[in-house]
């Protein structure tokens, strides 16, 4: 609980400092429910796809309300273009997170291969990060 | 253009890894379902592209008057859609754009697009509007790229005219034709006097009457008619600014308004801007004349300045003898008092007509500032009362009284007090 109201608290600050400290929010966030999650054995919990969705939904409608603040008279179509995309990244990313559970439930026989993998995966991620923001 | 990411990339980025990391080294399931989402945002961001789209900025028309409307055109190509374009005028305080100087749009590929913007121009002066600052971003603004386009385009904006029904006749006139009535006598319209005639003088110009009575011919006199040299002397060392509107915002209109009249009734018009940049017209007549001084009066602005200038800087042409010399100023620097009771020693018929800076003054009940302002206050009349001693007429034109006014209390002063 407080690991939530923290996060809570900086999500607060982000919408008021124009995005500072989203991050943190976000970390904190996912944090304290994998922490719960882990401390309330090893069922797994279905919720962690609602979870994900969320936690993305609180980045992407954070960022929306901060670019709303620019006083850019835009295209009405706009601003139904991006609930669109936003909705559709929300929907995607729940089906992602919805079939990585779904993986969880396969034998675990080829552990040593999802293993690596998952590291691949943790490192293809840091370094699309890096690539973007150099590209 | 630069390509930028997205604050929020990086947090992205640091969560997915997170996440997997946890994941593996948890043994559990769901830090690697809270970071897919995250990575899936991470490859929608990858699959931007840098735009390519040609801006071309242009107006309606490159001169305008204050308080006019401006019609700016924005035509877009791209050669790719782009899901968001972003584009801002930038814009002197002199002018605004209704509903704001940016918009945003939606560009498709090969397809033009035009945008019409409504310039409103406040306040007269010479601007270059452009290039335009643009900001290309992909549907979720993930990631962006930003740069300039378009090329500047002109616009100048003349100041505001008010229509004067007379001005000031300067004392003397010149030898070229005008609409002024000349004090010297020949042919021309206004009667002036009788006199016996002469050989070479035409028979339409006897005055029968006075030849029935002396039984002599009498012919009659009239004024010529001749153009005058007016100089409109600018100060522009200092003004007073208040809430969007100066002292020489009101000189430069005025200014602008004498010239036009002066201009109309063929008179020849110089210019001289008085202050830390020096800047001058000799006097010419004719519409050519009217538009560089409006012209140079655009540029005209207040530049601060220590040097010391007198009236000898100026090119001898600038103030030709006999002329009517227009003084319009603030009173707020010394150095122009100096140059225009310079002026007036050496013989020219001047005028001062005094931009009053004090409704732009906010009165202070303080005892120490209102002492202070009192002080400023019999400064100027002492300054005012030097002119007078001279001969010099000093009139005070204050916010919202049309300009004829205090050309009129003018006239009526060299009516009363005829000038040595």
């Amino acid at each position: 609980m407080p690991g939530a109201a923290l996060g809570t608290l900086l999500l607060v600050v982000a919408l008021v400092f124009g995005g500072h400290g989203l991050g943190a929010a976000l970390f904190l966030a996912g944090g304290t429910y994998v922490a719960a999650v882990v401390s309330a054995g090893n069922r797994i919990d279905a919720s962690a796809t609602l979870m994900a969705v969320l936690l993305l939904l609180c980045g992407e409608l954070t960022a929306w309300s901060l670019d709303e603040r620019w006083r850019i008279r835009p295209e009405e179509s706009l601003a139904w273009r991006r609930g669109a995309a936003v909705s559709a990244l929300a929907l995607a990313g729940l089906a992602v997170a919805a079939f990585v559970i779904a993986l969880s439930a396969v034998p675990s026989s080829h552990g040593l291969l999802l293993t690596v993998a998952g590291a691949a995966a943790a490192v293809g991620a840091a370094g699309s990060g890096i690539w973007v923001a150099r590209r | 253009m630069t390509g930028f990411t997205s604050w929020r990339l990086p947090a992205y980025a640091s969560l997915a890894a997170a996440g997997v990391v946890a994941g593996l080294a948890l043994g559990r399931v769901e830090p690697v379902a809270l970071a897919a989402p995250f990575l899936l945002a991470l490859v929608a961001a990858a699959a931007g592209h840098e735009p390519q789209v040609s801006v071309r900025l242009s107006l309606g028309r490159d001169r305008a008057l204050e308080g006019d409307e401006v019609t700016a055109t924005i035509e877009l190509l791209s050669a790719r859609d782009v899901d968001r374009f972003e584009f801002l005028v930038p814009l002197p305080p002199e002018l605004s754009i209704e509903g704001g100087p940016a918009r945003a749009v939606r560009l498709h590929a090969d397809e033009e697009k035009t945008i019409e913007l409504t310039l409103h121009c406040r306040r007269w002066g010479a601007f270059a509007l452009g290039p335009l600052l643009v900001r290309a971003r992909d549907v979720l603004g993930l990631r962006s790229w930003e740069g300039s386009a378009g090329e500047a385009r002109r616009l100048r904006v003349y100041p505001s005219e008010e229509t004067l029904r007379s001005l000031v006749a300067p004392l003397e006139t010149q030898v070229f034709a005008g609409n002024q009535v000349s004090r010297a006598r020949g042919e021309g319209i206004e009667f002036a006097d009788l006199r016996e005639w002469r050989p070479g003088d035409r028979l339409r110009r006897v005055n029968w009457r006075a030849t029935a009575l002396r039984r002599e011919l009498w012919v009659n006199e009239q004024h010529l008619e001749r153009n005058t040299d007016v100089v409109l002397f600018l100060d522009t060392f200092a003004e007073v600014r208040a809430e969007g509107r100066s002292t020489n915002d009101r000189a430069v209109r005025a200014a602008a308004t004498l010239a036009h009249g002066y201009l109309e009734r063929r008179d020849r018009v110089g210019l001289v801007g008085f202050g830390g940049f020096l800047s001058w017209l000799v006097p010419a007549s004719g519409t050519r004349r009217l538009y560089a001084i409006v012209d140079t009066l655009l540029t005209s602005s207040i530049v601060l300045s220590y040097a010391l200038r007198g009236v000898d800087v100026l090119p001898p042409r600038t103030l030709p003898p006999q002329a009517l010399v227009l003084a319009i100023t603030p009173l707020l620097d010394g150095r122009t008092a100096a140059a225009l009771l310079d002026l007036r020693a050496r013989g020219y018929d001047l005028i001062v007509v005094e931009v009053s800076p004090l409704e732009l003054v906010m009165t202070d009940a303080n005892s120490a500032t209102g002492l202070a302002q009192r002080l400023w206050r019999l400064s100027r009349e002492a300054l005012r009362w030097r002119y007078e001693q001279v001969g010099v007429p000093v009139v005070t034109w204050d916010e919202g009284v049309p300009l004829a006014v205090p050309l009129e209390e003018v006239n009526a002063f060299r009516h009363l007090a005829r000038p040595a």
